[in-house]
């Protein structure tokens, strides 16, 4: 089942990763023999690799791992249409344009695990390069904010430019900022979806949602009514909402704010924001936000609770954060970051309405923080 | 302000904390809590707390004398504490940085009243706390409130409840004792027959034991928690075992972060950790160790222990989280988030460490050093320290760590089992001993499957794809190499030619695969002159430089990467560095002018080399560091203190070997290497690295080779006028018995190469001779048998010091309590020196200047002699610092260590005059056996070392001394009687001269049949038994079994085989039921006659402190 490490080294095809900054790094190509581009970012988390690839706040960037070693145990078995079967997936498909590792395990031996990472990129046509001094280019995005990359392999084909719409806009592109383009269509469903038949009911603003999210809400004993991102919200029924993660910037997401702003927020029902969904809302209520250096992309993010005066571990992934500054009228600090003091979370004075960072789903990353989403079932 | 209240200074003066060390070391509990407890010293000056260490471990750090900090070198039992709570009046105790010994300590001191009594308060978890955590039912009870599994087991106190209990749950059965430490008394029982015996033996020593469903082959898992007293919790570090369940993790091979489990199982076992760590009250750390079914998503949780232990240790230097200095500011009121992350400084200490490395431990056994200890690994841990690679694959980290553990160059490929049968393979991989790994791996080079070897090991897979990965590099290095004749001899250039054919891209390949030059070198030779090729270690190395020549060419060279707990998602100014190949740029940038200092550290504690030689390893570099060098540490031992990366100004966790040594060199170029400090280990690299034009600080290559070549060494003495026991290098059995001729029986007989290992022995007849020569390989040029004169009933005297351009610095003597023939690692030492002639100490002295300017000796030594009526002999000479540098240092008051860096560091010194009488109290340094652990070994001290630690304790008189330091290594009072069998017919004599002692002691005594009748033909009443090879009864072993004794003196009568084997049978059984032995007989009237003091000790309100 695995081909012995050093053989790897010896019949890769070789590969280049290019960055906006001007330097390349070599290395092995890894998965589909594709070219592709991307904003470059890393995740500091040592596992969860297959989450972190199918999260769609991925959409558009080249994702390295600091971790050395990726692919130890597979990739988790999925089945199409069965979340709770999906353990490990976060969505459909992989999100990432690519990766980046130092060490890839081109087998599987895990009992939950039916394929192996590589030909599980080969055959969603993603590719990655192995070989490269993570640690070095972890120090290189962390100190260039923004930065771009290519993956270029060795008599390198044409990108792939199908797998996503805003995909379209990176063809001539030489190094492509995904969160110039709204990345909405190309992550939220087109259809709404139902799932469960009986508890209080959530409407769901699919901004890219993670699995975990509808899993965790149907396990808590609640319907969920998947939106899509352009959806008429001032129609919907619901009992609370909650707004997803997403990729991309949250200003430029095509009138989705407005539509938070008129459609949801008079309803006065419970609000619930992640991650996207938060700086979502916050937009929606009159708060700014803005784009951190390199943000936060891993699995031991520390936060505080000014309320409950506690500390949790959280996941994270995003780039943009509210602006401590901007806090709206009505709105009170919930979570800050215990490192930088960044704005991890806002809760409403007197409303129903809060919202997080980081991931209270997790998955991949510490479960911490699930109790926001008891919470803010108790409040429906 | 975080301190707790009742912690602050009253009227300006600072409150007294309490710590508690954990002793000796010992197997389950050795160097890691000089780690622990030596940081929590530090954190808690910090906090403007006055310090009282209670520890006898005289050779660790935190017992050195320091600023806000009182030393007492005492037994951590009840009694000691209690006496010393009454002097000091501290106002807390803390129990969680010494070990069990520690923490069993305190609950008892709390169930007792006695913390009550003085108001004292513990700190950190609370006892209830700790007694849920300690006691399987409760705990048990615990985990069940809280919905966590844990495997089916039963507390039972008897052998037949056992028996029922294990129906009940089906066999194989678990059995483990609680309120112990590394799984003593514990084992695996596959029939009523075994767990009859095991439950039996194990109840011996504890009144309860546990009867628990075997998880054979589960993943066993470990999680270092961290929660501060409002609730915060965070999980520093995850371990995975290689080995799986059923090998005690202290002697298995530990991966960390854990490699083979998915997000979904890690984030399902430290949601466990945490709401165990909650639900028990924990304050502090807390390591919890879990049971991981491979088919499927289930665990059971098998222990916790909520206190620093061997694995947080190992945590800590895996991560860079310094565990137990957060620890120690959590227990006096600090919360997470009042803390900062001390490696990035700028972060919070609330935090789950990231890494983008592994690391790999691999424990150090010295099973060869045991005569009949069974080698099986199981649930009672063997190994007596460990080491720890960092890499960034698993193949490269998994052969640098096998290199570190074993001292030699050959790593995984060494040919172990090259002509093992595949019987005898198969074998080791399913019954494992302590040479597992280089069983899987030969059966790789056999082409065995993974799925063979898994089902046979248990091992996962994706760890044995990639041992798989290594042996096929091995054998297409082979092949590439391949010769069509092979050639008879090799050089220089044969060497560079073959290396030049490699390209750059496999030679990197063969670096990331984790292949050493000094490796590279043998498999060229092996492919070039076959299989048998006889050369030496050093010919092999000089031969691996064309390799590393080859390197730098083509620029195949190490990259310097920092560890700092964020995997770089936060700038840092980390010290704490690693080597690998798998990288493009160094983290640092070394000054051009540098100024560092690099002091090699020791390597894996193990018999022979352990905590002292890491304090002077940290003496050094805190000497330089003062000077204002870049005090640079090199050492691979995750529990040291000198792998504390605020022990030096840069840390390189790293291999100890030549190749390794010399790309730091490269990075660093130092002012000058100390290799002198750390043992044998860094002391065998000063001839390479001295050839390599590497300025090694101290002594000089050939100062070091004359002391340590055998043949220059004694011509020297002999030279000098110095007398020495008569020896020979015998090259053929002729020469053996030509010796013996002249010389006599009995000799001490040092076989070069031994099948069993390499111990030595004393021959007193011709049939033990022939025994002992039965066990070498052959006796030949290439093996010859070392034989020199053993000297009874004399004397040994060791002088250590420090030498400066030939001319002593200074000098200082001291005795053995045992007669020459116990190893000096073993014996039990005094100083300054008791009993010695005036006349002796005047011509030991005269001898030391000599050989020191023989020699040419400019920096530390010891020096060691047989002195038997005036009569002075040199056995050995140490051009290196010694296993005694910190007693001698402690209790003289001056430290050897730094005197020995000034002269290293040229500066001026003039000769240091010490006044002995001036020191006011005797110091008496004694050795911690462990037998305990050792299932088959004879626990008796011989010529072989045999102790795995040692303390040091100060009386006011030698009587004084000799009780303490016998207290804190398990000799006890005894309480239910004594057995004696007190040897030949002039040691019966001698042992007459405290006999009286013994029967003051009013419990029965019993004795063998010999020493009875001789005491009842002196009038005294005693209980005969008998050996139990006689068929009269009852016997020896069984008043051991009964528990009518719990103390030995068990003197062997003379070498002799059969006299050996009955005495072995009850010495064995003592160490199986826990009793106090004493196989030596000097040391036994020497215990006996200090009962003189035994009154005025324990009644004495007063106790000695540093």
């Amino acid at each position: 089942m695995a081909k012995e490490a050093q053989k790897l080294r010896k019949e890769r095809k070789k590969a280049r990763l290019e960055l906006s900054n001007g330097i390349v790094l070599e290395g092995f190509l890894i998965g589909a023999d594709v070219s592709t581009s991307g904003e470059m970012v890393f995740n500091t988390g040592m596992l969860g690799y297959s989450e972190a690839m199918t999260d769609p706040s991925y959409l558009g960037q080249i994702l390295t791992f600091s971790f050395c070693l990726i692919g130890n145990y597979g990739v988790p078995a999925y089945k199409d249409g069965d979340f709770f079967m999906s353990l490990g997936h976060e969505s459909s498909s992989i999100k990432t344009q690519g990766i980046i590792v130092s060490d890839i395990f081109d087998g599987f031996y895990h009992h939950n695990s039916t394929i192996s990472l590589e030909d599980w990129m080969k055959s969603q046509n993603v590719p990655g390069i192995a070989g490269i001094d993570t640690r070095f280019l972890v120090q290189t995005i962390r100190e260039n904010g923004g930065l771009f990359g290519k993956i270029v392999p060795q008599g390198a084909k044409s990108p792939r430019i199908d797998r996503f719409d805003f995909l379209k806009n990176f063809s001539n592109a030489q190094y492509a900022d995904p969160s110039k383009y709204n990345l909405m269509p190309s992550v939220s469903i087109k259809e709404v979806k139902h799932f469960g038949k009986a508890g209080k009911a959530v409407a769901v603003i699919d901004c890219g949602v993670k699995w975990n999210i509808i899993r965790m809400l149907l396990q808590k004993g609640c319907r969920v009514e998947l939106l899509p991102w352009d959806s008429d919200f001032s129609k919907v029924q619901c009992d609370g909402w909650l707004i997803s993660n997403g990729p991309g910037d949250p200003a430029n997401t095509g009138g989705l704010v407005e539509r938070i702003k008129k459609g949801v927020l008079p309803q006065n029902k419970p609000i619930l924001g992640i991650c996207l969904g938060h700086q979502l809302l916050a937009l929606a209520s009159g708060s700014a936000t803005k784009r951190l250096n390199h943000g936060h992309r891993s699995h031991n993010q520390p936060v505080y609770s000014l309320p409950q005066k506690s500390a949790y571990m959280t996941s994270q992934n995003h780039r943009y954060a509210v602006d401590k500054n901007s806090i709206a009228k009505g709105w009170r600090l919930w979570f800050v970051n215990a490192n930088d003091d960044s704005v991890e979370g806002l809760i409403h004075k007197s409303k129903p309405f809060m919202s997080v960072q980081f991931h209270p789903e997790a998955s991949s990353g510490p479960n911490d923080t699930g109790w926001i989403m008891d919470n803010f079932i108790s409040l429906l | 302000m975080p301190l707790l209240e009742f912690l602050k200074p009253k009227n300006n003066k600072k409150q007294k904390v309490l710590l508690l060390g954990s002793g000796a070391l010992s197997i389950g509990q050795a160097g890691e809590f000089d780690y622990s407890g030596s940081q929590a010293v530090k954190a808690l000056q910090e906090e403007g707390l006055e310090v009282i260490v209670i520890n006898p471990n005289i050779a660790s750090v935190q017992t050195n004398k320091g600023e806000n900090k009182k030393v007492y070198l005492y037994p951590i039992t009840p009694f000691w504490v209690e006496k010393i709570i009454k002097i000091e009046k501290p106002a807390a105790i803390i129990s969680s940085f010494g070990g069990q010994t520690s923490l069993n300590c305190v609950i008892e001191l709390h169930k007792s009243g006695v913390l009550d009594k003085y108001g004292v308060k513990v700190l950190g978890t609370p006892p209830a706390s700790l007694e849920i955590s300690e006691d399987r039912e409760l705990f048990a009870n615990k985990m069940e409130e809280i919905g966590i599994s844990i495997a089916p087991s039963f507390a039972v106190n008897s052998v037949d409840e056992a028996l029922k209990k294990a129906q009940q749950i089906g066999y194989p059965v678990i059995i483990r004792s609680a309120f112990a430490l590394g799984g003593l008394g514990s084992g695996l029982a596959n029939n009523p027959d075994e767990l009859q015996n095991l439950s039996s033996s194990a109840l011996t020593n504890t009144p309860q034991i546990l009867i628990e469903k075997s998880l054979y082959g589960w993943k066993e898992i470990e999680y270092e928690t961290m929660r501060d007293k409002t609730g915060n919790t965070i999980t520093i570090c995850n371990m995975e075992n290689f080995d799986p369940m059923g090998i005690h993790t202290g002697d298995s091979i530990v991966i960390a972060p854990c490699q083979t489990i998915n997000n979904v199982e890690n984030n399902m076992m430290r949601d466990a950790a945490i709401k165990i760590a909650h639900s028990i009250g924990i304050v502090g750390e807390c390591n919890v160790q879990f049971a991981l079914n491979p088919q499927e998503y289930a665990f059971y949780v098998i222990e916790i222990n909520a206190r620093l232990s061997r694995s947080s240790a190992l945590a800590s230097k895996a991560t860079g989280y310094p565990i137990a200095y957060i620890a120690a500011k959590i227990v006096v009121g600090f919360d997470l988030l009042e803390l900062k992350n001390p490696v990035t400084a700028t972060t919070s200490a609330f935090y789950e460490p990231s890494l983008d490395y592994v690391t790999l431990k691999i424990p150090r056994w010295d099973l060869n050093k045991f005569t009949g200890v069974s080698k099986l690994l199981g649930t009672q841990m063997k190994s007596v320290g460990e080491v720890m690679a960092i890499g960034r694959n698993f193949c490269g980290v998994l052969q640098k760590a096998v290199r570190m553990v074993n001292e030699n160059e050959d790593g995984i490929t060494a040919k172990i089992f090259r002509n093992a049968t595949d019987d005898a393979l198969q074998k080791e991989l399913i019954s494992p001993t302590n040479l597992r790994l280089f069983a899987i791996y030969e059966s790789f080079r056999r082409s065995k499957t993974i799925e063979d070897i898994a089902q046979k090991t248990k091992i996962d897979s994706w760890f044995l794809s990639h041992i798989r990965s290594i042996a096929e590099s091995e054998k297409e290095l082979l092949e590439f190499f391949s010769c069509p004749q092979k050639m008879p001899s090799v050089s220089k250039s044969d060497v560079k030619k073959a290396v030049e054919r490699i390209s750059k891209e496999y030679l990197r390949r063969l670096k990331y695969m984790g292949f050493s030059d000094f490796q590279i070198t043998k498999i060229f030779l092996e492919a070039f002159c076959g299989t048998d090729f006889k050369m030496s270690v050093k010919e092999i190395r000089a031969l691996s430089l064309a390799v590393r020549n080859a390197r730098k060419k083509l620029k195949v060279l190490p990259v310097v990467k920092r560890i700092d707990t964020t995997s770089s998602e936060y700038p840092t100014k980390s010290n704490y560095l690693y080597l690998t190949y798998e990288g493009i740029c160094d983290d640092i940038a070394v000054k051009k002018k540098n100024n560092s200092i690099i002091t090699l550290g020791s390597g894996s504690y193990r018999i022979g080399s352990s905590i002292e030689f890491d304090w002077c390893s940290v003496m050094a570099s805190a000497y330089f560091k003062s000077k204002k060098n870049d005090s640079v540490i090199i050492n691979c031992n995750p529990e040291t203190v000198s792998t504390d990366f605020s022990a030096s100004d840069r840390l390189y966790f790293e291999e100890l070997s030549f190749e390794r040594v010399l790309d730091i060199i490269d990075i660093e170029n130092p002012l000058g290497v100390i290799a002198c400090m750390g043992g044998q280990n860094p002391n065998n690299l000063i001839a390479p690295l001295s050839e390599a034009k590497v300025n090694i600080l101290g002594h000089s290559q050939k100062s070091v080779e004359d002391a340590e070549d055998r043949g220059k060494f004694s011509a020297m003495l002999d030279k000098l006028g110095i007398d020495q026991p008569a020896w020979t290098a015998a090259t053929s059995r002729q020469e053996i018995d030509n010796f013996i001729q002249k010389n006599g029986f009995p000799a001490l007989i040092r076989p070069s190469f031994v099948l069993s290992g390499t111990l030595m022995n004393v021959a007193n007849d011709k049939q033990s001779l022939d025994y002992f020569l039965s066990l070498t390989k052959d006796i030949s040029a290439d093996f010859p048998v070392v034989i020199s004169k053993f000297i009874q009933d004399a004397k040994e005297i060791e002088c250590d010091g420090v030498a400066k351009n030939g001319e002593v610095i200074l000098s200082l003597i001291s005795e053995h309590i045992e007669n020459a023939g116990v190893h000096s690692g073993d014996a039990t030492m005094a100083f300054p020196a008791q009993k010695i002639y005036g006349q002796t100490v005047n011509v030991i002295k005269t001898i030391v200047r000599k050989i020191v300017k023989g020699l040419n000796l400019n920096g530390p030594f010891n020096i060691q002699f047989i002195a038997k009526d005036n009569d002075v002999k040199v056995i050995e000479c140490n051009a290196r610092a010694s296993r005694s540098f910190p007693f001698i240092s402690k209790v003289s008051g001056i430290n050897l260590a730094d005197i020995s860096c000034k002269v290293m560091n040229n500066e001026k010194i003039g000769k240091i005059l010490l006044d002995e009488s001036e020191i006011p109290f005797v110091g008496v340094k004694a050795s911690m056996f462990s037998f305990q652990r050792l299932d088959g070994a004879d626990p008796v001290s011989g010529v072989e070392m045999a102790s795995t630690g040692e303390v040091g304790c100060l009386g006011k008189t030698f009587n004084a001394a000799l009780l303490l330091s016998m207290e804190s290594t398990q000799i006890k009072k005894p309480k239910k009687g004594i057995l004696l069998s007190t040897g030949r017919e002039k040691d019966k004599v001698k042992f007459m001269s405290v006999i009286d002692n013994v029967y003051k002691l009013k419990v029965p005594v019993y004795a063998t049949s010999g020493t009875a009748k001789y005491l009842q033909d002196r009038g005294y009443e005693v209980n005969t038994v008998h050996w139990s090879s006689s068929n009269e009864s009852p016997k020896a072993v069984d008043a051991i079994i009964d528990g009518k004794v719990d103390l030995i003196i068990n003197i062997k009568k003379s070498f002799e085989m059969d006299e050996f084997q009955n005495n072995a049978h009850i010495r064995k059984t003592a160490v199986k039921r826990g009793c106090s032995i004493l196989t030596n007989l000097e040391k036994a009237i020497a215990y006996f006659r200090a009962y003189d003091s035994y009154e005025e000790l324990q009644k004495s309100d007063e106790c000695i402190s540093l």
